[in-house]
């Protein structure tokens, strides 16, 4: 680790430094009915740091389930339009957990691919993240079948990795150094290497990941869109759209006009999802998706397919919300896993 | 166990259908299972986490179900009045399914839960069940277990909201309904939200705004819940669906108890009951209507 520690009461006193100076401090916070989510804290005592998945990703900080892209109001035959700020307020989350982080850093590409999202970026530059290695998996995590882990760097600027009073930190963006350095008086000194091998090591210790490696599913994908793989692989699928709206990298959206009276109105974009029948339903009331099975392969096509061969990487950080959020029992892993038996299979290698 | 395999092997030899939808193990618990095959009806389970509703999939938005063929499916109590709601709104012929009915001492909530049934992990819905038998069935299996642990938490919560003010309901409400996403993953899985063509999806006029702005999400969520009064089976499945917990039970009970006060009508699995949506009754209370 190449960087320093931190105590628990220095980090309270830097949350302090940050809202006194006007920074808004995001963390996940315990909601009455027990569960965790992301929401701005005015203090560290208030935030629960290695709690395990808030209920939303930290990409709903991002892309909000609904946001203004701009109003417009009708004068005459005239059309004025307000745009709206794509500049943002300073920001730091405290104790994303690190599949989060990283379902941000993937989502960069598609943000910034054809077109810059000025209000994904906007957000992105504003907000400094800061990422608690996780102790808390679960069956349904297999974060390092995609790559990532339960101390993984990727999409945080900084790490924090828990101590018996503090935190180690490791400094991972340039964003992240000048946090430090701002601040440099609330960080001691390097953390003792051996003990944080140690703890690292700790948290992968035990854990056994539902799916193994994903190379052979992701090389094998691409040629088998009619495979019969696929046949009833969505069986029990309501194509309700939970797996989309937990998920940390599932980011299309919809765009709406909505009147407010007759000469006003605003343009939104809102959440939507490729598990419903109307995602594709075209107008002449031909659907290409017509059946689930469709719809859920085209969920793990553009996941561990069409991603990876135009941006490099998967759009699956291995979370495990979409499984445990399903109310009909899908098992992302448990596909993946008969996707991979199908790919290794003699037969199964034939396009 | 036996007793549900054996039948769901012997409707499926002898052709009287051709999937048997139950439950198995999954790799999270009990999920709903498909079985085709004798293999597969052998693995079937009904034990107390199977909370899961399976009538939904009888629905013709199914279409990757429909093409499995004739269908048996097992219901718990609650779950026939979802098969009694869909006879008695005409979606589904009586005699276009199988219903084999399993004999309930109650589910826990989470069917991934690895935790024994108990007050703490006991579904909403079960406490004071009153249909523990499901009468609207082909086949009964199961001996009676003992009645669900527990008592109702819902009973507490809504005379809780109802001693509050307007403002303190209002501001519940907020904060609750602040976190939909509009995902309408309540209706998907909800057995009685049948509509090819949901309100919320008219965009000529736009009826419900589709944003889940605090506009978008009242208006979705107390259309649904003013579309489900006197229709609602209290199965659970909306809020179990919900990707943000929102406890719609709460929501869905308060309105079934005003139909039931205004209109004598309870959830029942009696399709031949008519609802209060369906019917007309000279002697319904009109002093509301202006």
């Amino acid at each position: 680790m190449n960087g320093r520690t931190i105590s628990r009461s220095q980090l309270a006193a830097l949350v302090d430094d940050l809202v006194g100076s006007g920074v808004g401090v995001v963390a996940p916070v315990r909601a009455p009915d027990g569960r965790l989510d992301y929401r701005p804290v005015a203090r560290l005592e208030e935030a629960v740091l290695d709690g395990g998945l808030p209920r939303l990703s930290l990409k709903s900080l991002f892309l909000p389930p609904t946001e203004p892209l701009f109003s417009f109001r009708k004068s005459g035959p005239d059309v004025a339009i307000d745009s709206v700020p794509t500049t943002f307020p300073p920001r730091l989350v405290l104790g994303a957990v690190p599949c989060d982080a990283a379902g941000v850093a993937a989502l960069d590409k598609v943000m910034g691919w054809d077109y810059r999202d000025e209000l994904w970026f906007g957000r992105r530059e504003a907000t400094t993240i800061v990422s608690v290695a996780c102790g808390k998996g679960d069956a349904s995590c297999f974060c390092g079948a995609t790559g990532n882990g339960p101390a993984g760097t990727r999409g945080a600027d900084l790490l924090l990795l828990p101590l018996d009073d503090g935190f180690a930190v490791e400094v991972v963006t340039p964003k992240g150094e000048a946090l430090l350095s701002a601040h440099a008086g609330r960080f001691g000194e390097p953390p003792n290497e051996a003990d944080v091998a140690r703890r690292r090591a700790g948290l992968l210790e035990g854990r056994v990941e539902p799916v193994g490696s994903l190379a052979p599913v992701t090389a094998w994908l691409g040629g088998h869109f009619d495979d019969p793989v696929w046949d009833g692989i969505a069986l029990r699928c309501h194509g309700c759209g939970a797996c989309a709206s937990v998920c940390p990298t599932c980011h299309c959206f919809d765009i709406v006009d909505e009147p407010e009276g007759v000469t006003r109105g605003t343009r939104r974009r809102n959440w939507d999802t490729c598990q419903t029948a109307r995602f594709t339903l075209h107008a002449s009331g031909h659907n290409p998706r017509s059946v689930q099975d469709a719809r859920y392969r085209q969920r793990v096509l553009h996941k561990f397919s069409i991603y990876p061969e135009r941006f490099g990487e998967l759009l699956c950080t291995g979370c495990g919300r979409c499984s445990r959020a399903c109310p009909g029992g899908m098992d992302l892993p448990d596909v993946l896993g008969a996707i991979a038996a199908r790919a290794a299979a003699p037969a199964g290698g034939a396009a | 166990m036996k007793e549900l395999r054996d039948l769901a092997t012997k409707l499926l030899a002898e052709g009287t259908v051709n999937v048997v939808l139950g439950w198995e193990e999954g790799p999270r618990g009990v999920r709903p299972a498909f079985a085709t095959d004798a293999a597969a009806a052998g693995r079937l389970v009904f034990d107390p986490r199977c909370t899961q509703n399976l009538v939904p999939y009888l629905s013709p938005r199914r279409t990757q179900v429909k093409k499995l063929g004739k269908a048996a499916v097992v219901v718990k109590g609650c779950d026939a009045r979802a098969v009694a709601g869909l006879v008695r709104e005409t979606q589904l012929a009586r005699e276009d399914v199988v219903v084999i009915g399993v004999r309930c001492g109650g589910v826990i909530a989470d069917p991934a839960s690895p935790e024994p049934l108990s007050p703490a992990t006991v579904a909403d819905r079960c406490p004071g069940c009153n249909s523990r038998e499901p009468k609207l069935a082909d086949h009964t299996v199961g001996e009676l277990p003992a009645a669900p642990p527990g008592e109702s938490r819902r009973d507490v919560r809504i005379a809780d909201l109802e001693a509050r003010t307007a403002d303190e309901r209002w501001a519940f409400w907020q904060d609750e309904l602040g976190r939909c996403v509009r995902c309408h993953a309540c209706r998907e899985a909800c057995p009685m939200c049948f509509c090819e063509r949901c309100v919320a999806d008219k965009t000529q006029p736009q009826w419900v705004d589709s944003s889940p702005h605090p506009r978008g999400a009242f208006a979705w969520n107390v259309t649904r819940a003013l579309h489900l009064a006197g229709r609602c089976v209290d199965c659970g499945e909306c809020e179990r669906a919900c990707p943000v917990d929102i406890p719609l039970g709460l929501l869905n009970l308060k309105l079934a108890r005003v139909a039931s006060e205004r209109f004598g009508y309870t959830a029942t699995d009696d399709p031949a009951v008519p609802s209060p949506v369906g019917s007309f009754q000279k002697d319904d209370a009109q002093e509301f209507i202006l």
